[in-house]
Parts: structure tokens; sequence; C-alpha cells
């Protein structure tokens, strides 16, 4: 695959519920081994344009290209099969289950089958996680942990993992450090930045400035379901953040004129 | 390591190990403590009696299917209230085709098995297709199983069935090998069987543990470990001793000890498995992970559709007959064993293990009080107490063990 096709391209997605306009017409482009923030206010559209990508919801018009190749995204399970994983906010995760229970939920890897029972591979599923889990520095005690007794971090780390442990193409975090203490939110970042050097490609939505300051190569601010601003992280923090406030609450706007068929 | 480090970590293993299991050791204690107390105040220390052991088993056990099966269904976070009317239909069921149809013994049980899969896939359809909670759809298959039980035998009311094959699945016990001079009165084909699963059972403790090391994750103290291996055998050649000195294994106790173990390795060792606790446990991520709900759901009421037609053979069996009365409340006894055994009531845990000595528990409450002269009344609210006590106690210690973290291996 050439380096220069973009690994998701969405062209002019547009989504209603009722009489709301969601999605305006919104482009967005990932490139290869690209960092994406995304940005903007309560309803902007964020995570709807987001489940317009996973697959979990069907947008009304627009096209997804993956890879450069036109997709027709119509089920969470299509887009898993496409690359595709989404790390939701609310932790799709069992907590009933042990760790590596849950970075292999969905994808356990048959040993013997017999007729219509396939018995797991257990320990090839456990030696795989602590391989997964090593390599991406997360601190757990144990792979056989439950789930529901590990930290918020660690959840969210693992949550991470599970998403981009299956050679998927982009990974999609919705609010991955909300609600996590400083401590834990370092860490997610770090994971972060380990899974881009491994070369994945990633969109993260945050309403945390820093956060997409610190990781992401490229931003992208929506605003009542349209783009206002999509441009390279760069300069300071403070000047940084000063702007795109400005474009959150609409005091800027990139894309005014021009916009394609608005209200 | 010197002796005190030793020492320590027997002792924070036997701790750790207490926390994290307290739940299932509860249990345990519990059906302990329910058998020591009934052995002493019944007479002549009747209770621990070899006959009556058998007996118990044999009636525990066609509640022990229909709460193995049942614990799956509360793992899903749904109930099935039609288990008990349905195993009674599908007892009148086999009792008219051996009798009225004259269809061969083992033929008559597997249309009934059959048949219970079909009931199951229907509650199935009602839950999973068409989303009625399943509280309301099994509520009406209660209603609808116990009407067609009373239809099914409206002309005699209840049928004998003079199938001795048939019979002795609930009343026979499995041959021994001719007298040979050695333990004479004691089942010696028991005896072996247990001794096997001893052996078994020392087999696999060692060879997990072994496979845990070797994947450099901490296991039990060793002395610990041992104790456990101990503790099991003993408790597995006491049962077997006990067995053996009456008529040795029914074919009841065989035939739920399949059931276990096959549930027991699907539960723990396959994908189907994985995928039912998954679901009990989020059932939101499991979908987004691309299992489907739907088809867990359906496997699960099918499964309890072919218990509830085992549970039906067994009663018929026992009885001699089919009876409107088969079947009665059993659907109550089977969630309270699973609750008793350590099911959650929000979902996601259940062992079918605990079930089967849930059933245990609350059979040898029954049989320890009939002993006992107790009237009924008392016997049921004994019984509820310890309902509620299993349920609180194990809300209790999720909540506690929440935040510690264990890492020994299971």
């Amino acid at each position: 695959m050439a380096k220069d096709v973009p690994v998701v391209e969405m062209r002019n997605i547009r989504k209603n519920f009722g009489g709301v306009q969601a999605l305006r017409g919104v482009d967005l482009v990932l490139q290869q081994n690209e960092v994406l923030g995304l940005v903007g206010d309560n309803a902007a559209g964020k995570s709807t344009l987001m489940k317009v990508l996973s697959g979990a919801l069907i947008p009304d018009r627009g096209e997804i290209l993956i890879e450069g190749k036109k997709v027709h995204m119509s089920s969470p399970w299509t887009a898993h099969k496409l690359g595709i994983e989404m790390v939701y906010q609310d932790l799709a995760l069992a907590d009933n289950l042990d760790v590596s229970a849950n970075v292999f939920l969905g994808h356990e890897k048959p040993g013997i089958r017999i007729g219509p029972i396939s018995i797991m591979d257990k320990h090839y599923m456990e030696r795989e996680t602590i391989n997964l889990i090593d390599r991406l520095k997360i601190d757990i005690p144990s792979v056989r942990a439950l789930v529901e007794k590990l930290s918020g971090g660690q959840r969210q780390a693992i949550a991470i993992a599970r998403a981009t442990g299956f050679n998927n193409k982009v990974t999609i975090m919705d609010e991955p450090t909300a609600a996590l203490s400083v401590a834990a939110i370092t860490k997610v970042l770090d994971l972060v930045r380990k899974l881009k050097e491994e070369g994945n490609s990633i969109i993260i939505i945050s309403h945390r400035m820093e956060d997409v300051y610190q990781v992401s190569d490229r931003m992208m601010i929506l605003r009542h379901g349209r783009k206002v601003r999509d441009c390279p992280v760069k300069g300071d923090l403070d000047e940084f953040r000063e702007e795109t406030v400005a474009y959150i609450i609409g005091a800027r706007d990139d894309f005014a004129e021009g916009r394609n068929g608005d209200e | 390591m010197n002796k005190k480090e030793l020492q320590s970590t027997f002792l924070r293993d036997v701790k750790e190990s207490f926390v994290v299991n307290i739940r299932e050791f509860g249990m345990y204690i519990a059906l302990a403590a329910i058998v020591i107390i009934f052995t002493i105040a019944t007479r002549n220390h009747v209770f621990l009696s070899s006959r009556n052991i058998s007996n118990l088993i044999n009636q525990a056990g066609y509640i022990a299917v229909l709460a193995i099966g049942m614990t799956l269904v509360i793992i899903l976070r749904h109930i099935d209230l039609s288990v008990g009317y349905l195993s009674g239909f599908l007892g009148a069921i086999v009792g008219i085709a051996m009798t009225v149809w004259g269809i061969h013994d083992s033929l008559a049980i597997i249309i009934v098995l059959i048949v219970g899969v079909i009931a199951g896939l229907f509650t199935g359809f009602l839950v999973a297709q068409m989303r009625i909670p399943a509280f309301v759809a099994t509520l009406a298959g209660w209603l609808g199983y116990r009407g067609a039980l009373q239809l099914a035998l409206i002309a005699k009311g209840s049928i004998a069935i003079p199938n001795e094959g048939f019979n002795a699945i609930g009343n026979g016990y499995i041959p021994d090998i001719p007298d040979i001079g050695i333990l004479p009165g004691i089942h010696k084909v028991t005896l072996m069987l247990g001794v096997l699963l001893i052996i078994f059972f020392i087999f696999r403790s060692i060879s997990a543990r072994i496979k845990t090391q070797s994947y450099n994750f901490r296991v039990m103290d060793i002395k610990l470990f041992i104790i456990e291996l101990i503790l099991v055998s003993a408790l597995i050649g006491g049962i077997t001793w006990i067995l053996a000195g009456f008529r040795g294994l029914s074919w009841t106790a065989v035939v739920v000890l399949v059931v276990v173990l096959i549930y027991n390795f699907i539960m723990n060792q396959t994908l189907l498995g994985r995928h039912i606790y998954a679901v009990g446990g989020n059932p939101e991520a499991a979908e987004l992970s691309g299992i489907s709900v739907k088809k867990i759901t359906y496997t699960v009421f099918a499964s309890m559709g072919m218990l509830s037609g085992l549970s039906g053979i067994l009663y018929a069996s026992r009885l001699h007959s089919s009876t409107t009365q088969a079947g009665q409340l059993f659907e109550l006894d089977a969630i309270a064993a699973a609750f008793v055994g350590g099911a959650s009531p929000t979902g996601g845990i259940g062992k079918v293990t605990g079930s089967v000595i849930g059933a245990l528990v609350m059979m040898s409450l029954t049989n320890g009080m009939n002993l006992m002269n107790i009237d009924i009344s008392y016997q049921y609210i004994v019984r509820a107490l310890v309902l509620a006590t299993a349920v609180i106690f194990d809300v209790a210690t999720r909540r506690a063990g929440r935040g510690s973290v264990s890492e020994l291996g299971k």
C-alpha cells in the first residue's frame, strides 16, 4: 500500500436524527500512522462521526474509503473486519472475565474441534496476552486478574490493547482519558504514543486539550455538525489552547465560506 | 528461601485463596455444617448412613440437572420459570410414548430430549427474537406446560410405567463384579471408580500447576496445594466409601455426574462457554466483539429444555409412573439451588459444580429435617433462611472482594 493513500477518507458525511442535523457534510482524512485529535463541544458531532466510521451508525449520505477503496459500513462487525476498532467511552469490557479473556473476546483461539464445539487454546491466549501487555508496557498484576478488580486506567489500557491487538488499521478512542486520575492519564497517553510508534493510525476524541496537544499530529475541530478547523498540532500549549477554544465556541471558522449545501 | 519466608508465603496464600474463593468455601462449609448437624441430630446418625446418602443423591438428581441448566440461564441474566411443568409434561410424554405408543425405552428418551430442545428453542425465540422478558415468557410457559401436563394425563390421571430398564435410571445401581472374598458387602466397582476419580483429579491438578508455573505465573504455596489435594481426595474418597457401603453408585448419580462433567467442560474450556459468560457479563461488549447474543440465548434455553426433559425422565423413572404431580415447584428448587450454589442475580457469574452442590444443600435440608420429623411449615422457613443467607453472603463478599487483586491462577 502506497504511503500517500490515506488509511481513512470520509467524504461529505451527513446524518440526521429526526429534525436534528447531527452531521452536515463532514470530510475527514486520516493518514497512515497518524494520530488525529477530534475536538469539539458537546453535541458537535464527534461521537456521531466516529460511530459512523465504526459501523454503529449508518450515515444518510456520504462515502467512506478505507485505503482508497470505497466501503459500505453496515455494522460494527463489518467495520471490525475492515480493521477499524473503536474503544468505547463506557469501556466495552466484560467485568466477570479475566484480562486475557477480555483481550481475546470474540476472537478466542480455537484448539481442537468436536463437532460444533470448539475447545479454546487458553494457554496460547494467555501467552499472547502477556506478550501484548509487555510490549505495550501496560501495568497489570496478572493476565488472570478479573477485569472488575482493576483500576480505571488499567481497564482503559486493556480496552485499548484489545482494540489494537488484532492487526487493525485504525483505532478510534472515545474520551480515553475521561474519569481517570492524572497518573493514569499519563499512562494512557504513553500507550497512545507507543501505539503510534508501532505504526498504528489513531483517532482520539477528547475534551482535554492537553491530551490532544500531547499525542496528536493533527487536529480536527467540529462545531454544530461541521468541520471548522483542520490543522497540524504545533506551537506552545497556551497558544494552542486559546486558538482551539476560539474555534470550539464559534469565534473562528476556517470553512465558513464555500461550504457546500448548508442550511 | 529461609523457613520464616516459607511460612509467610504459606499464610499469605491461605489468606489470599480464602479471600478470593470465600464464596465457594462458604458453600462447602455450609454443606459440611449441614451434614454434621443432621448426623448428630438424627437418631443413630442415620443421616450419614449409606442408605440415606444414596437416597439423598437420587432425590437431588432431578433437581440437580435442572439447576445446571438454570445456572446458564441465570448467567445470561434471565430466568426460566417454565422448567418445572415442562419437566412434568415431558415425563408424561415419555410415559405415554412407552406404554401407549409402544415405543422402545431408549427411543422414547431420545424423543423426549428432542422435544425438550424444541420447547427450549421456543422460549429462546420469545426471549431473543421477540424480546419478551424471560420472566414473563417463561411464566406463560409455566401455565401452558401445566395445562399440557394435565391434558396429557387426562384419561387416566397417571400412567404406571412397567419398563424395568427405564425404571432402573431412577432406582437402579451400577453392576458390581462378583464377590471374591475381599471386602464383602462393599460395592467394589464404585470404590474403583472413586479411586480412579481421585487419581484423575490429582493428575489434572498437578499438570495444571506445572503448566501455570511454566508461564511464570505465581502458583499456590506447595503446602497449601498439597492440603487442597488431600482434602478433595478425602472428600471424594469419603463419599465413595459411603456409597459403596450400600448398593454402590446409582444410575441417577451417573447421569448427574456425566451432565456435570460435560457442562463444566463446556463452560470452562470451550468458546461456547466463554461466550455465554461474556454475554452474561456485558451483552453490549459481547455483541460488539462479534458474539451473537441471540444465538447464545437460543442455545442456553435449548439446553435448559433438554435438561428439563432429562429431569422429567429421572422423576418418572424414580416414581415408576408419569403423574400430574410431577414437576411441581421443581423450577423454584432449581433456581434456589443455583443461587445457593453461587450464581449471581446480576448475571455473568455462576458455576455448574456450584449449582449441583447447591442442589445437594437444599436436598440435605429437606432430607435431614424429614428424618428429624420437623414439620413441613418449619422446613420451608429454614430453607427460605438458607437461600436468603446465601444470596446476602454472595452480595456482601462480592462487594468486599472489589479492589483486591489476586495473582493466583485458578
